[in-house]
């Protein structure tokens, strides 16, 4: 066997540097292994499943089976690298327990809330979800139908549950995960620019010389671009690196300058940066003037509890006006923020001086080009907008933006929170390419794209996550579909709303996933899903970078993608079980049809025939449905911004490149926007045009320092944050099933300092329950962890399922992104 | 550094690289690959791209090769690809 | 490199009884796996929790564990408690180096280290690389939660080998 062994793996090798060199290997040489139908193994690129870097992999397929993968060496974003997670993406689908049957919950063969999970078929599945919608509808109207999708379906699914829901339902109660991830940077960008996501890009890691990363800990969250980050900085010796956190993790361990903050002072922060421009005579008065606006945005604006909390109760705006604001001058805006002063934001944030000031001249020096990153540490954050508008301010005031390495950087925690959740708008307030359908005319164009009569899409913005939740515990949702995301383990205080809501007997829940997640534990009925590459997609990553992949392997038996299940299912849908006859008599057409028929087949969406796929690939839901779903709903919904600074190149090129950065005019990806010359859409003579307003100014917001929904007291006397580790995604639903990543990290622990656990009389590995006013949970003490919490804070992460931590954290939100805080609430804990 | 690159592991190791050279001292660059034991080329473009094999039974063997081949005059860049080791110990 | 010998052979012989003895396990094994809920919560209820597990041992023998595929990341066969990389030092590379694997045994950083961004070959490992970390974890001593049935490229080839040899 060794010399077939041998030759095998230099067949791979060769094959491998041929790709690199471009350089076609004779024949001869190709096939030196022994029969090589047996060892044929066919590569294709595929974009990792996991973060939102979008590194691109390339995928080994033998006998129907993926059997290696590695780093594209293609990639501009990866260049052949890949985290220990992507290593091992090879293995996430081959979990023993993956769901291959429809599972119900059943008494004596027949649905029971209480029942047991059972198997059953599709046919089955469908029909008892259907009678269950129906019945809602009648019942209760749309507003009883809800969905929580998430940013890890492929665009095309999202795509296609938009429509579903918001055209076909005739319901806004879709909202995806991305909400609790992605939402307040959405919030700041469109606050600031009119205009979501990044106008920077990757390349600006390779041209900044000075990186600060804001609560964002890219060594274990962003791996790869932190090896981007790391090769910047000790290539280039004049590179300075700040982190600031609220505790000290493995990203301090490149750190110029490492600073840990006060929960929620990151603001008194922000704001001293900013006084410290305006001080120091540091303003880009040039720039300032030409490009911005000053406002004063409402403060006191709640914290997105229920409306009976006293803290709402409290709160002077936290309704309508919570994100109003009104224009001020540069005089006012200065003085706003001349109370950050270095001594009164180094007392409220424990930050010395010394590094405050240090931090606030790599920004105001016209000399350092600097790049921001931030992640959930400002986004999960009861006033996460703010954050996010604070630091935009900090590079406006500079005029450090838009070009090569001047860049702030909102990142992304799943592969397509951008492609999917944002740029498709799979948001109960949202439509495509940044539309929103509290809007008139944004409902009326897609009305005219989806050739569907006025009115369809209704005006009212739908439930969001949090609320979703409470509206299930209250009896108010009740045909509930949760898809490609496990809410139950990544939702906040399960104890009081996520639990009782999905086993509240008013509600049916329906789970699809891969594998049997705490979610679909938690469901009645639950649908198997197909993953990854056992279907065709299309992601888009934190750098506005499309990228497409075909089916490589077959699905388990009786496993479906969520697209097929979600199209499969609008079929049992007449339009007059749905429609008002109002609507229907404005396109009597209509009639007879299902929502098969009008949402997908017979829209635009089925207008690409079957020979339009390669032959030798594989495509289940094509094939069945009989047209190429895939192109036709990306091309429909890439219509909808061609020509709005959101265009996407033709749907085919994406399976030839390594993605593109939109929005992709006359063929080429642009780089940097809002910058005259690198951004097609910037008008000439402008300079910078921040075109998302339409005065072309992007808006400097005046924002104080408000303190946190909950604080640590004499009773609950710890903060308690709560994230992710490097070795498992998300809830470790993929990666606890891959033996070698569950080795490397098998338990979530309580990291602790070690003087806040001898003060509690605890060691190292004690059994302790961490309590919160809301519920407990149990774990194991760590003290000399990789990551070193300063005294009074503790650090749990989320991705096990046997240790709920979100049993014990609040579900506050910031009011204007309605995206929860997961990094602050208040426990105690105690030995068992 | 002793040379001990003829002690005997139970190791195989084969790494592929990508020789960029002057188009012009392709046959020179292809003599010296050809020179070095456990060399093997396996396409050459009009470019001046060599996509060639390192076989050996140490990390320090291939490395000692690439070595040997890097400093080649004709050669502009030597770019390591692949890389793998194959324990036959067991 | 076109040696067929007698190796070759005895050895395709002996594979040819192995894939039958595991195929008939696994199906056996499948019944009490598949399709049911709550795996990673050894069926707990949502409302409830089981008591957590102490935190195990990291291993540290130092037998290297094989791999999946040409590209995996080999796993790291010891404890890696107190190591710093940072700025100032690597711990890591001061036995893993290419200076200093005389002396520590262990094994050379993969040449793939040596290739920065651009593909250019550097006389150093690249500073891209320098976290290895991010790539190279420990392993505790626990079993896994869920089996894993991926299979490598090798395993597949040796059954299919072995089938064509019956036929």
């Amino acid at each position: 066997m060794t010399i077939n062994r041998r030759e095998f793996i230099k067949a791979n090798a060769v094959a491998a540097a041929a790709a690199v060199a471009g350089v076609s290997v004779p024949a001869m040489a190709s096939n030196f292994i022994t029969s090589s139908d047996l060892t044929k193994l066919k590569w294709d690129k595929a974009p990792c499943r996991f973060c939102g870097t979008g590194c691109s992999v390339n995928v080994g397929v033998m006998d129907g089976k993926v059997v290696a993968t590695h780093g594209d060496i293609k990639s501009p974003v990866n260049k052949g690298l890949n985290c220990v997670k992507g290593y091992f993406l090879s293995k996430i689908m081959y979990g023993k327990d993956r769901l291959t049957t429809p599972l119900l919950r059943m008494t004596n063969g027949k649905y029971d809330k209480e029942g047991e999970f059972t198997p059953i078929t599709w046919e089955q599945a469908f029909n008892v979800m259907a009678e269950k919608a129906k019945d809602a509808l009648q019942k209760n109207g749309p507003e009883a139908l809800g969905m929580f999708g998430s940013g890890q379906w492929t665009v095309q699914e999202g795509y296609a549950a938009v429509k579903l829901m918001k055209a076909g339902f005739r319901t806004n109660n879709i909202d995806p995960n991305a909400r609790h991830c992605m939402a307040s940077a959405v919030g700041g960008f469109m606050r600031t620019f009119g205009i979501d996501e990044p106008m920077g890009c990757y390349d600006d890691l390779e041209a900044a010389d000075a990186f600060v990363l804001w609560g964002s800990n890219m060594a274990e969250m962003h791996p790869i671009l932190w090896t981007r980050l790391t090769d910047r900085r000790l290539s280039a010796p004049h590179v300075k690196v700040a982190v600031l956190s609220t505790f000290e993790h493995r990203s301090f361990d490149l750190a110029d300058n490492g600073m840990v903050f006060t929960p929620q002072t990151d603001l008194a922060i922000l704001n001293y940066i900013a006084n410290y421009i305006i001080e120091t005579g540091r303003v880009n008065k040039d720039f300032v003037n030409k490009h911005t606006n000053f406002k004063l945005g409402e403060t006191d604006i709640g914290y997105g509890l229920r409306p009976e909390h006293p803290l709402e109760q409290k709160a002077k705006n936290n309704g309508k006006t919570a994100g109003s604001s009104t224009s001020i001058s540069f005089d006012e805006y200065a003085k706003f923020v001349s109370t950050y002063t270095a001594e009164y934001t180094a007392k409220l944030s424990g930050v010395p001086e010394h590094k405050l000031k240090a931090l606030a001249e790599l920004y105001a020096d016209p000399k350092i080009k600097v790049t921001s990153f931030w992640t959930m540490g400002f986004n999960q954050h009861t006033r996460g907008v703010w954050a996010n508008n604070l630091v935009y301010n900090i590079h406006l005031l500079t005029g450090k933006i838009s070009t090569p390495g001047n860049s702030p950087f909102s990142l992304t925690g799943q592969p397509s929170a951008c492609g999917t959740a944002r740029e498709v708008g799979t948001f109960s307030h949202r439509l495509p390419a940044d539309m929103v359908v509290a809007n008139p005319k944004h409902r009326a164009t897609a009305e005219k794209i989806w050739n569907l009569p006025e009115g369809t899409v209704p005006a009212k913005p739908g439930y969001h996550a949090a609320l979703q939740n409470r509206m299930l515990k209250d009896g108010k949702l009740n045909f509930y579909w949760v898809q490609c995301n496990n809410n139950m383990q990544a939702a906040a205080n399960i104890n009081e709303e996520g639990y009782p809501g999905y086993r509240n007997p008013k509600n049916f829940i329906v789970v699809s996933d891969p594998y049997p997640t705490v979610t679909a534990q938690a469901a009645d009925l639950i649908l198997p899903a197909a993953m990854w590459v056992e279907k065709e997609g299309v992601y888009g990553n934190a750098e506005r970078r499309t990228q497409s992949w075909y089916q490589m392997v077959e699905a388990p038996e009786g496993a479906k993608s969520d697209l097929w299940q979600l199209v499969e299912f609008s079929k049992r849908f007449n339009i007059e079980e749905v429609w008002s006859e109002e609507l229907i008599a404005k396109k009597p057409e209509v009639r007879g049809k299902t929502l098969f028929d009008v949402l997908y087949k017979e829209s635009s969406v089925g207008k690409f025939s079957l020979d339009e796929i390669p032959e030798d690939r594989l495509n289940h839901e094509s094939r069945e449905f009989g047209f190429y779903i895939q192109k036709g709903l990306f091309e429909e919904y890439a219509s909808f911004g061609r020509g709005h600074a959101h265009d996407l190149a033709p749907y085919d090129r994406y399976h030839q490149e390594r993605g593109l950065r939109w929005p992709v005019v006359d063929g080429k990806e642009t780089q940097w926007r809002f910058k005259e010359g690198t951004d097609p859409y910037a008008k000439a003579g402008s300079g910078w045009d921040f075109y998302g307003h339409k005065d072309g100014r992007a808006v400097i917001f005046a924002l104080p320092y408000e303190p946190p929904a909950e604080s640590p007291d004499e009773e609950y006397d710890l903060w308690l944050s709560t994230g992710r580790v490097l070795e498992h995604w998300h809830s470790g639903s993929m990666t606890q099933r891959v033996p070698e990543l569950y080795k490397a990290m098998p338990d979530a622990l309580v990291y602790m300092h070690p003087d806040d656990a001898k003060a509690r009389n605890m060691r190292r590995g004690d059994l302790v329950k961490l309590i919160s006013r809301r519920g407990e949970v149990q774990t194991r003490v760590e003290t000399r962890g990789r990551n070193k919490p300063p005294k009074g804070l503790v650090y749990m992460p989320w991705f096990d399922a046997s240790r709920l931590v979100n049993k014990v954290t609040l579900d506050a939100t910031d009011p204007l992104s309605k995206q929860t805080d997961f990094k602050k609430c208040a426990i105690k804990i105690v030995k068992v | 550094m002793t040379d001990n690159i003829n002690t005997p592991t139970d190791e195989y190791h084969v790494a592929s690289l990508v020789a960029y050279c002057m188009q012009d001292q392709i046959g020179e660059v292809t003599q010296a690959i050809n020179a070095i034991e456990g060399a093997e080329i396996h396409a050459t473009s009009v470019e001046g791209k060599i996509v060639l094999t390192l076989e050996g039974e140490s990390h320090k063997t291939i490395g000692k090769k690439m070595d040997q081949l890097r400093i080649h005059q004709g050669l502009i860049n030597l770019s390591p690809v692949y890389h793998q080791v194959l324990d036959e110990g067991q | 490199m076109k040696k067929f010998n007698l190796i070759t052979m005895s050895s395709l012989l002996i594979m040819t009884l192995a894939p039958l003895f595991y195929v008939s396990t696994a199906i056996s094994a499948d019944k009490d796996t598949i399709n049911t809920v709550a795996t990673l919560r050894d069926h707990t209820k949502v409302d409830e929790q089981k008591t957590p597990n102490t935190i195990p041992q990291v291993m540290n023998k130092d037998i290297k564990q094989t791999r999946n595929y040409p590209m995996q990341p080999p796993v790291i066969p010891h404890t890696t408690r107190s190591y710093e990389v940072n700025t100032n030092s690597n711990k890591c590379m001061s036995c893993h180096s290419r200076h200093r694997t005389e002396k520590s045994q262990a094994p050379m950083v993969s040449v793939t280290h040596y290739m920065d961004r651009d593909g250019n070959f550097l006389a150093e490992v690249s500073p891209r690389r320098y976290f290895c970390n991010q790539c190279h974890v420990t392993q505790v001593d626990a079993k896994p939660l869920v089996e894993n049935t991926f299979t490598d490229m090798h395993s597949l080839m040796k059954n299919k080998v072995t089938s064509a040899e019956k036929d």
